[in-house]
């Protein structure tokens, strides 16, 4: 079976049905220049996303809220721009080299998690880093892979050490059409390494906490930051006790 | 839907929207005029919308026709501050963040506006192609085939990885 460009971009754009998309994962598994061609289509729009993610943590202008609040608006600039010289926009990038490099491979965070109806709250910025929020950041600090509801909104996959040192965990998300990913915890919050789209799997079947349902982008990520094994359940309870902290 | 209403639901879409106009317009100042300019037609406009409907795909199309309009009024002007303008676009991006975003928003900005749409909707805006389509007023075919020449010809401007 052959796809056409086409076909993978929609798949970067979560745009093929369920079984299109199944068979091209399986085919994904077994050819790697197929699974390339897709990263490059993923890769595109994570550096699209990461491009304009930082205008949506810009202070918004206050002659835009005083239009929305149907006060009398400002002078508009482009009336202006050819007679004076505008003031140069003053950027409020918060370290946006690492927003770049966090954001390498989210290429799939973006669009589900805006969608209206999603809770966008699964993922924060902090200091322009993406880090858990919500449901997920405490799943992360609380919940225990060998002692979870298997309905919970949250299922924690594996959890380990990286070789840096940190706690990481693997996770998957049902909500926003379902997401997996992997977080590491650094100064007490979980800063988001990969975040994918989750396996698909047919409708009406639960989900499938094992780590086995974890997008390639996510177990490529695990298997460079892991050092040793995974913790066991005893280890898992005793990092949590100490707060994820060494 | 309500006038007050929508206003509340506005600061709420505000910064996607700023971030939706940057991806076409570039330079901050004309981009945030162009949500300016979308935000008072759709205050005008509220009635038109049915609770319910697709809030942010409305807003989207307002300022996509707002975004046209603005091109043609400058065709008509007849690009006579081109030149002072781009020059100051180089300064501008000069504090808009680092090289590889710069690259990214370059390529962009060379894309032809309906191409530029396209990506700025489906890949930035994360909207699905029925809603990009929708809010682009052509078909899903359409709309698929300029994504796929845009993706084309930003992965030749940006190099291959």
């Amino acid at each position: 079976m052959t796809y056409s460009e086409e076909t993978l971009s929609a798949y970067a754009d979560g745009e093929l049905d369920a079984a299109t998309r199944a068979a091209l994962e399986t085919a994904m598994a077994d050819d790697p220049q197929l699974a390339q061609r897709i990263a490059r289509h993923q890769a595109l729009r994570a550096q699209l996303q990461s491009a304009f993610a930082p205008v949506l943590e810009e202070p918004v202008p206050e002659r835009l809220l005083a239009s929305v609040r149907g006060a009398a608006a400002g002078p508009r600039a482009g009336n202006v721009v050819a007679l004076q010289p505008r003031a140069r926009a003053r950027w409020s990038w918060p370290q946006w080299s690492a927003i770049a490099a966090s954001l390498i491979v989210g290429a799939l965070l973006g669009p589900p998690l805006l969608r209206p109806g999603a809770d966008a709250s699964l993922v924060d910025t902090r200091g322009g880093r993406m880090v858990a929020g919500g449901v997920l950041a405490r799943a992360l600090a609380e919940q225990l892979a060998s002692s979870q509801r298997a309905g919970a909104p949250v299922q924690i996959g594996v959890s380990f050490r990286s070789r840096g040192g940190a706690y990481c965990r693997t996770f998957s998300v049902q909500e926003a059409g379902g997401l997996a990913g992997l977080a590491c915890h650094e100064q007490s919050s979980w800063r988001i390494e990969t975040l994918a789209r989750a396996v698909s799997e047919p409708a009406g079947e639960g989900f499938r906490p094992a780590a086995s349902a974890l997008p390639p982008a996510v177990t490529g990520t695990l298997a460079e930051l892991i050092a040793g094994e995974p913790l066991d359940a005893a280890a898992e309870s005793a990092a949590r006790a100490r707060g994820w902290t060494r | 839907m309500s006038v007050d209403r929508l206003r509340e639901e506005l600061v709420t879409l505000l910064p996607r929207l700023r971030r939706f106009a940057r991806a076409l317009a570039r330079n901050p100042q004309d981009a945030d005029d162009l949500v300016q300019t979308a935000v008072e037609r759709a205050l005008l406009h509220a009635a038109q919308l049915r609770d319910g409907a697709p809030l942010a795909a409305w807003l989207y199309g307002i300022l996509r026709n707002a975004w046209i309009d603005e091109q043609r009024a400058r065709a008509r002007r007849g690009r006579l501050f081109t030149a002072a303008e781009s020059g100051e676009q180089v300064a501008d991006a000069a504090h808009a963040g680092p090289a590889e975003s710069l690259a990214v928003q370059d390529a962009l900005g060379r894309l032809p506006d309906e191409q530029r749409l396209a990506v700025a909707l489906v890949l930035i805006e994360g909207l699905s192609y029925k809603e990009a389509a929708h809010v682009m007023e052509v078909p899903i075919g359409t709309l698929t085939s300029r994504l796929a020449r845009a993706r084309e010809a930003l992965q030749a401007i940006l190099g291959e990885p």
